[in-house]
């Protein structure tokens, strides 16, 4: 009878369990630390190997986390002023041949992502990728990055 | 049975502690044309049976900047928020996120969605001049539409190129113009722009810009849909 109650509350448990993994609008995804690479992202690695680290980086990220610490020649173009960046810009962008690699600040931010479908209807004919793990995986590799002056 | 429906609830109970209940989700802001940022609060309950601490705030964007009133709420406890938008370079519906993370194992990130409306002032359309590598070079034109509120001018437009040769027209003053841009040859891929100043009172409409390529075929941009 204990068996078969325990069994039961085991059964239920288990039916909670998966209900909230479907139903839950923010239930997390168990298979994140497995999640492949999508079409326009690219790692450090990938970066590395394929282009020997010869890109042309952007930075997504506030203006006051560039200016702390940011990739080695990126130039700044976030959403908040992406606009007024971009004529700053666009006279070294338009005679760029490198793959383009926007990163924001994590895996979790979307500016990014933003960034790069902002930029590919202005830039036909240019590669542009989205770094995974942005700025945080930047680090765990090279450091801190350079200062704005 | 009876110890089965006990079980029940308090498995229910412990889905709902420390879950915060927004009072309004998604929080729709409408800023002036002008705003450069914009400031809005935001409220909402402990709904759990538990205190809950913030662990932290994310955005998914770098425009948006947010607070709490507090780090801890008590179940039921009511708490207030505020949110500050960057939003120099928006015009039209944008959708953004705040991702509040807490100590409650079930809810380790909550969710507020922000959707923002900002008024156009400027259209350029298309928004991008195409033309095939090696294709005559036929001129295309820009229709610059001054939408807001206040009628502006074109004061003055250049080219990024030295490969395209361009001229505009006012079709209704202060309203509506066009502008017309032929490229000198096609021989080769390029990318380009032209720079578009008006005599705008708010400085973040000073400058437009309107984007040209040559391209060869498989470049082609295909129409957002």
């Amino acid at each position: 009878m204990i068996a078969r109650e325990a069994l039961l509350l085991v059964l239920c448990t288990l039916l909670a369990a998966t209900a909230t993994h479907f139903l839950h609008p923010h239930a997390p995804i168990w298979y994140a630390a497995q999640e492949p690479l999508r079409e326009d992202e690219v790692t450090l690695e990938i970066i590395a190997q394929r282009w020997h680290n010869d890109v042309l980086w952007l930075d997504a990220r506030p203006r006051t986390q560039y200016d702390a610490g940011h990739v080695p020649g990126a130039l700044l173009l976030n959403e908040e002023a992406a606009d007024q960046l971009l004529q700053e810009h666009f006279e070294k962008l338009q005679d760029n041949t490198n793959p383009i690699i926007v990163y924001c600040g994590s895996e979790a931010c979307q500016a990014s992502r933003k960034i790069a479908q902002y930029l590919k209807d202005k830039l036909p004919t240019t590669q542009i990728y989205v770094l995974r793990g942005g700025w945080n995986a930047w680090t765990k590799l090279h450091g801190l990055g350079v200062k704005s002056h | 049975m009876h110890k089965l429906l006990t079980f029940g609830i308090i498995a229910l109970a412990g889905i709902l502690r420390g879950e915060l209940l927004f009072d309004n989700d998604p929080l729709e802001i409408k800023p002036k044309p002008e705003d450069e940022e914009i400031e809005t609060t935001f409220t909402f309950k402990n709904g759990g049976d538990k205190s809950l601490a913030i662990t932290g705030l994310e955005s998914s964007c770098s425009c948006l900047e947010a607070s709490l009133d507090k780090q801890i709420y008590a179940a039921g406890e009511k708490g207030t928020g505020k949110a500050k938008f960057k939003i120099s370079s928006f015009v039209g519906r944008h959708e953004k996120t705040l991702h509040i993370f807490t100590n409650d194992p079930d809810h380790t990130d909550q969710v507020l969605n922000f959707v923002l409306e900002v008024p156009a002032v400027v259209s350029i359309e298309p928004k991008l001049l195409q033309w095939i590598v090696g294709v005559k070079p036929e001129p295309k034109e820009f229709i610059v539409k001054m939408v807001g509120q206040d009628a502006m001018k074109i004061t003055n437009v250049t080219a990024t190129r030295q490969n395209v040769t361009f001229e505009y027209k006012e079709i209704i003053p202060g309203r509506e113009y066009k502008v017309i841009l032929t490229p000198t040859d096609t021989s080769g891929v390029t990318i380009g722009a032209l720079k578009i100043e008006t005599d705008s009172k708010i400085p973040k409409y000073q400058r437009q810009m309107a984007f040209f390529s040559i391209v060869r075929p498989d470049q082609v941009e295909k129409p957002v849909k």
